[in-house]
Order: structure tokens, then sequence, then C-alpha cells
């Protein structure tokens, strides 16, 4: 059965022919062909597919495309300004080498810019759990939450 | 000014923020169609019926892929032993029988589950211990018939071992009746998955004579040649194009899924693109392998160890893989760090019926340096001297020499690497308090030496363009070290070089990432390019200024007269220049690390000679228990690591805290389990990664002493931070429970049982 779901994905209104059983990665990578969000393992444990519905963070490899009808979706690819510079958290995760192999680094985006958007952390601990959906094979952790610490340190100054 | 040195940001990481990076699983082509591997369900058997017809007139399909339309002979990275897809047996669980090819992964798998499958069932061989046994069933009977990669030395196998490696030099047991104190223990180690986050994919075509490749692979030319090797055909007709890489750690590097794509490209004469789910990609990676170390040494009361005994059962799973050469390790690490001693040395890969094993960061290192630190533990307590004296009294220096016969003459690194550590976390006072403990392990680790090569072409508008086949797996090694290094040799800034990404086709050889290797040997193919590119960019620069070549020199994008520097000359002038003055300004340079010296007589199979390149490392752990469940809390990690020189720090300390998290991981939760051959735990989520809030900041001690033969001075630096981490941690936890922690994953029920006895006495 092919449904017509009508998004507003980085603040463009979409319309895309998907299935009724579609997960809305699958709608963002192979319909909308906005790559950034990715599949690292099908069953909402690793976070690469993280994108905002709704400003809520959620693993698109498990959340229902119908579900998001009618919704505001942003994935990593509306993170930087028209212009294209970078998003303080994209800047920080450059500049605080937060990037490595770079394939977890749009969940962690997505999910940290919620936070950042919600509150300000007050602690590693509160980011450290901020990110417990979000798993990160090659840094060890230690340059987010420095890309972190340094976004909230900007907003303070 | 010069580039290396600096942390200066990675321009990948700015495609990777925006989204906009390309890896294996996002490539696409117009037309592409999908394929799916129909995978042994069980771990051993014969299979009595496979029917594909109904598959074959499944909605979408256009091939299926089967033994019978596969090429006949065996394939391996070093012993041919494994086939295309299982023909009349299957060896593992997840091992490929047939593929689909479909216009949608939907339909693939649709008729994946049409395939009409019986297996007779047959009890897996399940571990090395079964499979050692008198009269286990031979999972390879024609083993002996079994074709190796040209050049090969032989090595001992037979039975259900694919290869022995035995060291024993004589006057071991004679050396056994100086001692006052025989310790010997035995500990036990589970596989440990590489659990990098973009699953194995591969993306093939076919037109009619070569097949391209499109894959996120860490070796290139190794993908190519298995590749052709495992069709039959010869490399040449092999291209593979490489995409960014999404963490490989090792998995990356023999052949994953490459071989089907191309089958079902050549069948079909359409773009077919094969990707793992994740749970068929843990179920069949080739993780670190399961391992049973005995270790056995004398000692002396005054804290001498005068002699030791080492085996070493390493499960190399259905196919040898590179076990074979696995087998080489214990060789670097058993007599190394500490002087032992005469020393025995024997370790086994063994077949089992469960997914062949190999590399992941660190190798066999990982848990040799863990049952040997462990076992250093216990031998100060046998003799009742403290655990860092017992060290420090037995520690390598300069001049001595490993097991195969190979002398280090910087070994003294390693007592610096230990006072560095004391500095920061004096012995005395780390670790204090209840249900707290600290815990230290050391390790010699090696540089990679294998051939690599880099194009440099100055452009025509002064930026410096880097070609090679060297691989960029995230750890920086290329976008921060290679281009560092080129920009250095250039006089240039970093952002004024790019670096290309991989093809086989264009580039010369590069063996890929792995084993600390690219910036160091591709950074000296670099220099050796730039050396040959030099003295025609100053004759040209010379005509531009009438000055003599050798009074210029290079600074910030131009050439100028050293004496005189308002007489200067851009490097786009001199690009431009050059394509009227003999062409081009592009020189190729290759390299490969000199091997050194050591005694072929020191062991019998021993396939992995030598540890180039040298590098030193000392970690040390401070660790709380939790009394109420057992669980462990790293509360202080410190590392010192010598590197020759750092290149970028930054790229340094992100390779040091992500091989900590990775060690922490493989010594505290991970790990794949098999019962009858089949492992317990089957996802990520069951996996037990480690996340963000069980990882601390590690703090690192950088040690640089310049290696003469290396890229500005650059040792090997992303492999050795992961291999003393379980060691240091297990120590610690010994130290604040008094449990003798003899396996990893720590067992939260043993420690809690520890604090028990603790607490009793």
């Amino acid at each position: 059965m092919i449904h017509t779901l009508t998004i507003e994905v980085n603040g463009v209104s979409r319309t895309a022919e998907v299935r009724w059983d579609e997960v809305l990665l699958d709608t963002l990578r192979d319909r909308l062909y906005l790559t950034g969000a990715k599949r690292g393992c099908d069953e909402g444990e690793c976070g690469a597919c993280t994108v905002l519905v709704d400003g809520a963070p959620v693993h698109s490899c498990i959340f229902p495309a119908m579900a998001a009808a009618g919704a505001e979706v942003r994935t990593v690819e509306g993170l930087a300004g028209e212009d294209g510079e970078l998003s303080d958290l994209q800047r920080a995760f450059v500049d605080a080498a937060a990037v490595q192999c770079g394939f977890c680094t749009p969940g962690f985006l997505m999910t940290l810019t919620a936070l950042l958007e919600s509150r300000e952390p007050a602690s590693d601990r509160e980011v450290d759990e901020a990110v417990a959906g979000n798993i990160c094979r090659c840094t060890g952790y230690s340059a987010i939450r420095a890309a972190v610490r340094s976004v909230v340190r900007g907003s303070e100054t | 000014m010069t580039a290396v040195g600096l942390g200066t940001p990675r321009p990948d990481a700015d495609a990777k923020v925006r989204g906009l990076a390309r890896y294996g699983v996002d490539y696409r082509e117009t037309g592409m169609l999908h394929a799916r591997l129909l995978r042994s369900p069980v771990a051993a058997g014969r299979i009595a019926r496979l029917d594909v017809s109904q598959a074959r007139s499944s909605p979408g399909v256009h091939a299926v892929v089967t033994a019978a339309e596969a090429p006949e002979h065996r394939n391996g990275l070093v012993l041919m032993d494994t086939p295309f897809f299982a023909d009349d047996r299957v060896l593992y669980e997840g091992e490929p029988i047939a593929m689909v090819v479909a216009d949608t992964p939907c339909q693939a798998r649709l008729a994946v589950e049409a395939i009409d499958l019986e297996i007779e069932e047959w009890e897996p061989v399940s571990n090395v211990a079964e499979a050692l046994r008198p009269g286990a069933r031979l999972l390879h009977p024609d083993l002996d018939s079994y074709a190796v990669i040209p050049g090969a030395v032989p090595w001992p196998k037979g039975g259900n071992c694919g290869g022995v490696l035995t060291s024993d030099p004589g006057g071991v047991d004679e050396a056994f009746e100086a001692a006052d104190v025989i310790v010997e223990d035995t500990y036990t180690v589970p596989r440990q998955y590489q659990a990098y986050l973009e699953p194995k994919s591969a993306t093939a075509s076919y037109d009619g004579w070569r097949w391209t490749l499109h894959v996120s692979h860490q070796f290139p030319f190794l993908a190519r040649s298995r590749v052709a090797q495992a069709l039959g055909v010869t490399d040449s007709r092999i291209r593979v194009v490489g995409h960014h890489i999404g963490g490989g750690f090792g998995a990356r590097l023999d052949l994953g899924l490459e071989q089907y794509a191309a089958i079902g490209a050549s069948l079909t004469g359409r773009t077919v693109q094969l990707i793992n789910d994740r749970v068929e990609d843990l179920v069949s990676c080739m993780s670190r392998e399961n391992a049973t170390i005995k270790v056995r040494s004398g000692v002396t009361r005054d804290g001498r160890i005068v002699a030791r005994d080492f085996e070493c059962l390493m499960d190399g799973g259905a196919y040898a893989g590179d076990t074979v050469y696995l087998t080489s390790i214990p060789m670097f690490m058993v007599g190394s760090v500490y002087r032992v001693g005469p020393t025995r040395v024997i370790a086994k890969s063994v077949y089992t019926n469960t997914a062949p094993t190999g590399a992941f960061r660190g190798v066999s290192g990982t848990y040799v340096c863990f049952a040997l630190e462990r076992h250093t533990d216990r031998l100060a307590e046998a003799i009742g001297m403290d655990r860092r004296e017992f060290r420090m009294r037995n520690l390598f220096e300069s001049g001595d020499s490993m097991l195969n016969g190979q002398t280090l003459d910087d070994a003294h690194i390693l007592r610096e690497a230990f006072e560095r550590v004391e500095e920061v976390a004096p012995w005395g006072e780390a670790g204090k308090g209840p249900l707290r403990g600290v815990g230290l392990a050391a390790v010699i680790w090696l540089t990679n030496p294998l051939a690599g090569s880099a194009t440099i072409s100055i452009q025509q508008d002064g930026s410096v363009g880097v070609s090679t086949a060297a691989t960029e797996n995230g750890s920086g090694a290329v976008t921060m070290g290679l281009r560092q290094i080129a920009a250095a040799e250039f006089g240039l800034a970093a952002d004024q070089v790019f670096v290309t990404s991989p093809d086989t086709d264009t580039q010369a050889y590069d063996a890929g990432s792995q084993g600390s290797r690219t910036t160091h040997v591709a950074g000296m193919a670099i220099g050796a390019a730039a050396k040959q590119l030099r003295p025609r960019l100053f004759n040209i620069a010379s005509s531009l200024l009438g000055a003599l070549p050798d009074d210029l020199e290079l600074s910030g994008g131009n050439v100028r007269v050293r004496d005189d520097p308002s007489r200067s000359v851009s490097l786009a002038e001199v690009g431009r220049t050059a394509l009227g003055m003999g062409g081009p300004l592009s020189a190729t340079g290759t390299y490969s690390v000199p091997l050194p010296k050591w005694d072929p007589d020191s062991a019998e199979g021993l396939l992995f000679p030598v540890f180039p390149v040298p590098t030193y490392h000392v970690h040390l752990a401070e660790v709380e228990v939790d009394p109420d469940d057992g669980s462990v809390r790293v509360t202080r990690y410190v590392v010192a690591q010598e590197v020759g020189r750092m290149i970028n720090p930054e790229g340094v300390y992100g390779q040091i805290q992500g091989g900590v998290a990775q060690g922490m991981g493989y010594a505290l939760w991970e790990g794949l389990e098999s019962r009858e051959g089949r492992y317990t735990r089957r996802t990520l989520e069951s996996y037990g990664l480690p996340l963000a809030v069980d990882v601390p900041d590690v703090e690192s001690i950088i040690l640089e002493h310049p290696y003469e033969a290396g890229p500005y001075g650059a040792k090997g630096v992303a492999e050795p931070p992961i291999v003393p981490v379980a060691a240091a941690i297990a120590n610690a936890v010994s130290d604040a429970t008094g449990a003798d922690i003899t396996g990893i994953p720590i067992d939260p029920e043993e420690v809690l049982l520890a604090i028990d006895k603790l607490r009793e006495s």
C-alpha cells in the first residue's frame, strides 16, 4: 500500500510516495536523497539515524514515516545556515576534533542540538546522559564532550 | 613555519558535520540492483537440498547465485581454504550459501526467503578444546591439499590447526630449576566485535572485461587482489574505488562483501549493491579471536624472572583468514617489556564451527598483554614484592632482544614512560581507599612496515595535490597526518594541500590503514616524492627569478631567494610555467620500512617475523568497584605513549582516547560468546559497547623521540592505545577486591564474591 506523505523537512515542504510500513529513515535517504542520517543498526540502538521530529530527537530507523505526516523534520543537512555557515555545534565538532570516521556524527549533532535548544547542560554528566542513545566507536566521547562545553562557554561570553 | 606539529582541523570534518560525506553505503548509481545473501542458519552441516527455482521466479529478481554459478576454487588471505559459496557443507552460522539480485532490497529479501534450503545438521565443533580432542571431526579434511598464496613460507599445520608457531630455544626447563617460586596461570578471553558504525557494503559494476567496485575499505589494493583471486582473474581486471569509511578497526582489511557484489554485476550486467544488516554483519564479521592463554614463570626471591613457558590457543573460526599470521604475535610480547629468561612459546590457530576471526586493532596483542600483565602482578605477589618495583627490576633496556632475536635500540624509553606516569599518578598514592584499586600495564608495539606510495602534484593554482591509495579510516592519518607532511615539504599551510580518495586504477600500491602505518609509511613516500620534485621546481623558479637553484627556498606558497626574500615567485606561477618546461610538476614516491634483523631459527612457523619501528607504552588505571552490583567504574586513566614525533596533537590524543575506550569495552562489557556455534549476543544493543557515561577523559602523556627514518620523526600512533587497557583495568580490579581476574569481560559476580571474601577476612 502506497501513501502520499507530506512533511516539512529542514523548512521546506516535501511530498513523497511511501509504503505504509516504511520507516522515516528510508523516506529521507531513498526518496528525498538526504543521506546525512545513517543506518547503523536498524533497531534504534546506535543513534546514527537520529533526526528531530517537531524538535524532539527520534531514531528514524524505527520511526514510522507516516507518523511524521504534517510534522517538522530536521536533519543534519538543515543545521548549517542558509549561507552555508556551520552552526555553533557543528563548528565546535570540527574544532574540537570530535569527528573521526564521522558516521555517528549526524546523530550526535541532532541529539545535542535538541539538548542545547532546550537547556544549557550544567555538567559533562548531563551531556553524557543526553547521548545515551548514540554510540561512537572512534572517539571515546571525550572530544564530543569538549565540543559541547565550548558551545556552552561561547554562549556565556 | 611548518605545518607539522599543529592541531590543524581536518578538512573531511566539514563534510561530515554537514551530512554530505558519502560513505560506501551512501554510494548510488542509476538503475542499480540490490543483492542479499542467504546465510547458513546453522553452525555445521551438510546441504541436503538447495532449490532456488521459486526464488528465481520471484518478482523483481534478476539472478540467484549459488556455488553452482560461482568459481569452484577456494580463496584466502594466506591459506586458500575458503569457498566462494558453501557447496556441500556449511562450517559456520552466517556462511554465505546463495545470493539474490533484485530490483529492490525488499524483493531481494523476499526472494531469499523463497529459497528452499535443507541442511542435515551436524553437532558443531564449537570450541578449541573440542577441535583439538583426538577424533574430533576435521573442518578441513583436505587441509594439506589447499594452496597457499604465492611467496608464503611453508608453516606447520594439520588436523584442526590452520597454523602452529613453536619456539623452543632449549634450556627452558633447566632455567626453571633456578627459580624460587613458579607461578602458573590460565586466562580466557572472548571475541571482540569491531562494531564500526557503518555496516559492510560493496557496489560493483562490470563492463564485459573489468569490474569496478565502490567500497569503504581500509586496504583497496588487498580488496582488488582478493576479489581477483576469488573470481579467478588477474588483479588488473579489478578497479577498487574508495569512499569515506564509517570505521574499520581491522574488519575492513580482508574481503567483506566485494566478491559477491562483483559476481552479481557480471552475471546481470548491472550495477549491484550489497549491504549487510547489522545482525548479519555482527554474526559474520571477522572479530578479534577468542583465546586461552597459559603462562608459567619462574621467579627468584629477589625479584627476577628466570624462565617462562607460554601457550596460546587462538580460535580461528571456520576459515583461517589472518590468524595464521597472528600466531606470531606472542613472539614480540612474551619475552619483551620485561626480561624473562629462556622462554618457550607455542601458539596455535584452531579451526572451529564459528565465524572466521581476524584483525581488530591491536590484534592478538590485547589479550596476550592482558595475560602477561595479570601474570606479572601475580609473580610480584608470589614473592611479596611491590608490583611496580617488580616491573622496574625486570624492565627492558636498550640493547635487549625480543624472542625473535630482534634487538631494540631505544627500549630505554619504557623506563621514561613509567617515570612520566609516576609524575602525574604517584604509585604510592594512586587508587587508595576502600574498593578502589590501581593497575599498571606496559607494551611494546610495532608500526606496520608494508609498502606505500603517494603522488604529489603542484597544481597550477599553487596548491598541492596528494594522490594516494592510503585510506582515511577516521583516524586522521590521511586528512591530518599526510596533508600536514605534504604541506611541510613545500612550506605551505595545511589548507593549501588536498588529498584525493583511493582508486586502484590511478594510484600506485599502498597497504592501507593497518598497524598504525599510514602516517609513517605514506608520509615517507610523500617525502620521497617531494625530494624528486624539488630540484625541478627550483630549476623552473631559478629561470623565473634569475637566481641559482641552490640559493632558493620554499616559504608561504612562494619560492624565494634565501638572502633576498623580496625576490620571489608564487608556486602557482612555477606550476603554470612547468607546463611549458618539461610538463606538470608531479612525482610519485614510494616507501617500505626496512625490516630489522631477526633470527629465522628463533621459531618454526614465524610468518610475521619482526616488530619494525617499535613504540613504547605504559598505562595506569584507577578503578572503583560497586559493592552492590560488582560493576567497575574507571575513575582515572593515564597513558604514556611514545610516538616518535606528533604530526597533529589532536589526532594523537583522539587515537589514544578512542583506543582506550575500545579497550575499556573489551575489559568490562563486550564479548561474543557462542553456545553450540551460535553467538548469544547478536545485536548492538545486547553487545555492550561503551557509552559516553562509561568513558572518562584519558590523561595522555606524549613522549617525543623523533625517529630518524620517519617523516619529521613520526612513528605509528593509532593502533597501540587499545593494547594494554584490559590488562591495566584487570590489575586495578584485582587490587581493589583481591579477585584473581583470569578472564574478560570482568564478571561482576566474581567481583562481588571477592568483596564478600575481603569482608570476611
